[in-house]
């Protein structure tokens, strides 16, 4: 067993709907070690955006532990403020997200939203061009979102998350927006980058062939552990 | 009319496309409140300023028929006119009208008259429309209610036509000019040329604001349009509904905006009204009697031209549409010929139509410039947070141009209106404080000349500490220069210390000593400017029958009067210069002026003297105007306050479509807290950056109405003055607005926001 990058110990999560409670999560506990890849599927309204924003501090759990990086979370404490800016230390430095779409600042060009992403993590910026190449898109670095297509906005999603190095990547229904043939290719391209820079994956998708390249798979439309 | 049956068709679209469309407003309710609010509070300030400024002009124009200068009767002894004096003359045959003038104990002047006396003026003429209107009790009454009033003082007067010769009247009387008041007409006619002016810009303003927030509202219906075309509906069919929606969206709220300014009008009126009644002594600012069909329709026509007038220019579009750089070189083409016509205009048309071309090519290029600003600041810039905040501000400029230049204009005329009123009361107050320099003001009697009682004064000079005074005879003569044109003489004597702290505009070396030695005149700016007079020239005067040539040693400001007018020594004056009136004004010193009065009587043999207290006049007018220009700043403040609001609710509305790429930066790994900092940082960035634009359009203005409009409409300039503490006022209400646009924006970072607000964002269409 590889060392554990992530670890959830009975972690739940209700949303309060009028006078009703609706159960979202409910006492889930898995691990991931690191430069492993985890799988979340689940229909519509299973919670498999919610769990991906408990994983990275975006929101928080009603009751149960996340260790993440070696940082313990533990729900309900009463040191929000401190929580809340470890969690955003996190994000900052080794958590990489990934949504389906919209996930570059419209006002800057593609290199300067990868060296942007890179500066906030502290990386060197100097490397965003590579990056850009790496995933095929150098030659558009100075475009803006608008002027690129849905594919290469989220290949140069990748660069940006790549480009800060992180520790762990949560992607939520990154090719969701995409044709079969262009979700292949940037899907290619994720797992690739993932497996050669050792970092931890968590996919959020309906997609289950894209699940099945995952090493690790939670149906949360079980509920259950893995 | 081929589209109205179709609009109605039965099927789809008479049934669902209305509902549709409306939808819109029934999911964002706030929008239809929003817009709804605007063309209210737009039809109000509106309404409210052009009711104020055509009925002030109504009652002005009343005021200076009622206080035109007549002719009275007086008797040859100097003593009051009597009822026994209106009988002796009508038996004469001499047609008089009574004025019987009675201060109350409290109250007000009220001014009795004769109705049944005024046929003596002739019908249709000014005086007698004046006269023969409905007595109401303010400030004319009939002779009969003023005789009845417990008075403090009253003075009866013996008004007679024109037509009435010296040689019509009994032995013991003489005819002498009659006026009310000074006449402050042009002081009046300047205040509301200039809050015309600011009417036609608060219309711009509030057609800006209102075509900002519609856009705003069409821009977010875009999806809705687009699904609309793919279930076959024509965009001709859409915007046929869009027509109709906006129209009984503008019927319905002009009535109301409209019945505000009403009110609004009617609230400050008051205040204005009593300003003007202090101004000629007589209130006439009836408050009432404009139509409401003509402010209905020119709003109406606003609203729509507002918000719809794209729809017209439309099918242009393809010819209209210019690329960015023509844009630029059109727009600065424009504002360099309006700064060029501004200096040169030869007439107040001219001026005007520079004014529209400086704020169209000040509109088109601010957003522009501060986007370019905002563009070159992020090339420069190393730290990443800086470059995206520079890039979101060229963003902000481009998107929200509509509402920032309507701020900015705001901002400019509010810094105008602002440095206009506070010049007008400071220049006003120094030029009322030099004509009204010495304590007291006293009519010499017609037939009692002024000579004897200056020899006494001049006698008592060395005896009484303090003591100062000087004459002033008043006449007319022919300025031999200019084709005999009629000037006023103001001619004084002594030279003295009452005179000699007044401000000229120009002056020769030691000019007073000049004139006080005869030797040189000083003319008014009025004259100055009409026949382009100067410092040194040589004016040709016609006294009397006598030319004499003097030359100009100076150049005063002589605000509020139509006229040239000369001011030399009264000693120079020829033996038979026609005498119109005179006076002497005293500065009693310690004794006080009892004892000055009483020898004065003595010397002229009359039983009372015609004596003002100067230090209440000013008072008075002061007062009257500190009331005046506060109507002024409460309309500019409301046209501000309808600007940040707008800005308000568009930056808000508009930062909204935003928030998702502030909650990129959360999960970037920002905290909130250094996320509000830089939508702080934005705001402001934004909202200071315009009011510093606003700045030289504002000082620019200022000058165009002191240098340019004021001169060319009425002959004389204020003094140009700047005040920067009321910059440092706006600019800190300005950075205000961009903290209230962060405080809202704040509330919605705490809310999660799952996506981007448009469908165009998505594709980064936001840039």
């Amino acid at each position: 067993m590889t060392e554990s990058l992530l670890a959830v110990r009975g972690l739940s999560k209700h949303f309060v709907s009028g006078n009703e409670t609706v159960p979202v999560i409910e006492k889930l506990s898995f691990t991931l070690g690191q430069g492993q890849s985890l799988a979340l599927t689940g229909r519509s309204g299973s919670g498999k955006s919610t769990l991906l924003n408990l994983l990275c501090g975006l929101e928080l759990a009603d009751t149960g532990t996340i260790v993440m990086h070696g940082q313990v979370f533990e729900a309900g404490g009463t040191a929000a403020r401190r929580t809340a800016t470890a969690w955003s230390a996190l994000r900052r430095q080794h958590i990489g997200v990934v949504f389906q779409e919209a996930n570059l600042m419209p006002a800057l060009s593609l290199l300067e939203n990868v060296r942007f992403r890179a500066q906030l993590a502290g990386r060197d910026p100097a490397n965003s061009e590579d990056w850009l190449t790496r995933l095929d898109i150098g030659e558009l670095a100075q475009r803006y979102p608008d002027q690129v297509s849905g594919g290469q906005r989220q290949r140069a999603a990748l660069a940006m998350v790549f480009a800060m190095g992180p520790a762990l990547i949560l992607a939520d229904e990154p090719t969701g927006s995409l044709d079969r043939h262009t979700a292949d290719e940037v899907t290619q391209v994720l797992f690739d980058l993932q497996a050669r820079h050792g970092c931890g994956l968590i996919l959020a998708t309906h997609d289950a062939e894209l699940a099945a390249g995952c090493q690790q798979h939670l149906d949360l439309g079980h509920l259950n552990a893995v | 009319m081929k589209g109205l049956p179709s609009l109605f068709s039965p099927g789809f679209p008479t049934y669902f496309l209305p509902r549709a469309l409306l939808s819109h407003y029934r999911r964002h309710p706030m929008q239809l409140l929003a817009l709804a609010a605007m063309i209210v509070i737009a039809t109000m300030l509106w309404t409210g300023v052009n009711h104020l400024t055509s009925q002030a002009r109504t009652s002005l124009d009343q005021s200076v028929q009622a206080v035109a200068e007549r002719q009275q009767l007086v008797r040859d002894d100097g003593r009051g006119l009597v009822v026994d004096d209106f009988v002796t003359l009508r038996l004469a045959g001499v047609c008089v009208m009574p004025w019987l003038e009675v201060t109350p104990e409290t109250g007000n002047r009220l001014v009795g008259i004769d109705p049944l006396a005024a046929h003596c003026f002739g019908a249709g003429t000014g005086t007698a429309q004046v006269l023969n209107q409905p007595l109401d009790g303010k400030p004319f009454v009939d002779m009969y209610a003023a005789a009845g009033v417990s008075a403090r003082e009253s003075r009866l007067y013996l008004l007679t036509p024109e037509a009435t010769q010296a040689t019509d009247l009994p032995g013991g009387y003489s005819l002498k000019t009659f006026s009310a008041n000074p006449d402050t007409g042009e002081l009046g006619d300047s205040f509301l040329l200039n809050l015309e002016a600011l009417g036609v810009l608060v219309l711009l303003i509030t057609a800006l604001l209102l075509r900002a927030v519609y856009l705003l509202g069409l821009a977010q219906r875009r999806d809705s349009f687009a699904l609309l075309h793919r279930f076959g509906v024509s965009p001709e069919q859409v915007q046929r509904w869009l027509v109709l929606e906006i129209l009984v969206l503008a019927l319905v709220c002009v009535v109301p905006g409209f019945w505000l300014g009403r009110w609004l009008a009617a609230g400050l009126g008051s205040g204005f009204g009593q300003a003007l009644d202090g101004l000629f002594d007589i209130p006439l600012y009836a408050g009432q009697g404009q139509g409401w069909i003509t402010p209905v329709l020119v709003m109406l026509a606003v609203v729509v031209i507002a918000c719809l007038g794209d729809l017209v220019l439309l099918r242009f579009r393809g010819r209209l549409s210019l690329p960015v750089p023509a844009r630029a070189g059109l727009a600065t083409a424009l504002l360099a010929a309006g700064l060029v016509l501004a200096w040169l205009g030869p007439s107040l048309a001219w001026v005007f139509v520079a004014v529209a071309l400086v704020f169209a090519g000040a509109g088109w290029l601010t957003p522009a410039a501060v986007a370019h600003l905002a563009h070159w600041c992020a090339d420069r810039s190393q730290a990443p947070l800086a470059r995206w905040r520079y890039r979101e501000l060229a963003v902000l400029a481009r998107q929200l141009t509509l509402p920032l230049v309507a701020l900015q204009f705001a901002l400019a005329m509010v810094l105008a209106v602002q440095a206009l009123v506070t010049t007008f009361e400071d220049t006003f107050d120094r030029w009322l404080g030099q004509r009204l320099e010495a304590a007291y003001y006293v009519e010499v009697p017609a037939e009692a000349g002024g000579r004897k009682a200056a020899e006494w004064l001049t006698s008592q000079q060395a005896s009484i500490p303090g003591l100062q005074w000087h004459r002033v005879v008043r006449g007319q003569a022919q300025l031999a220069n200019a084709g005999n044109l009629q000037v006023d003489v103001f001619a004084v004597s002594p030279v003295g210390s009452l005179m000699r702290a007044w401000a000229l505009l120009e002056a020769a070396d030691q000019p007073w000593e000049t004139l006080a030695s005869g030797e040189g005149v000083m003319i008014n700016e009025q004259l100055a400017r009409r026949q382009r007079l100067q410092v040194g020239d040589r004016l040709r005067l016609i006294l009397g029958d006598q030319p004499q040539a003097f030359p100009v040693l100076g150049v005063y400001p002589d605000y509020g009067r139509p006229v040239g007018e000369v001011l030399l020594n009264a000693e120079t004056l020829p033996d038979n210069f026609n005498v119109r009136f005179e006076s002497l004004s005293v500065t009693p010193g310690e004794p006080g002026i009892a004892p000055v009065s009483d020898t004065l009587q003595q010397i002229w043999g009359v039983e009372a003297l015609a004596m003002r207290d100067n230090g209440t006049i000013r008072e008075l007018a002061t007062g009257v105007f500190d009331q005046t220009f506060a109507l002024t700043r409460a309309m500019t403040l409301l046209t501000l306050i309808l600007a940040a609001s707008a800005l308000l609710m568009m930056g808000w509305v508009f930062f909204s479509t935003r928030a998702w790429y502030f909650r990129l930066l959360v999960v970037w790994g920002m905290s909130q807290r250094e996320v509000a900092g830089q939508l702080q940082r934005l705001a402001l960035l934004l909202t200071g950056g315009i009011a510093v634009l606003a700045l030289p359009l504002g000082i620019w203005l200022t000058w165009v109405l002191v240098h340019r409009i004021n001169p060319l409409a009425f002959g004389w300039s204020l003094p140009m003055a700047v005040y920067p503490a009321f910059w440092l006022e706006l600019g800190i209400l300005s950075l205000a607005i961009g903290l209230s646009i962060a405080a809202l924006m704040r509330q919605q970072l705490g809310r999660p926001a799952v996506a981007p607000a448009s469908a165009s964002a998505l594709t980064g269409g936001e840039r």
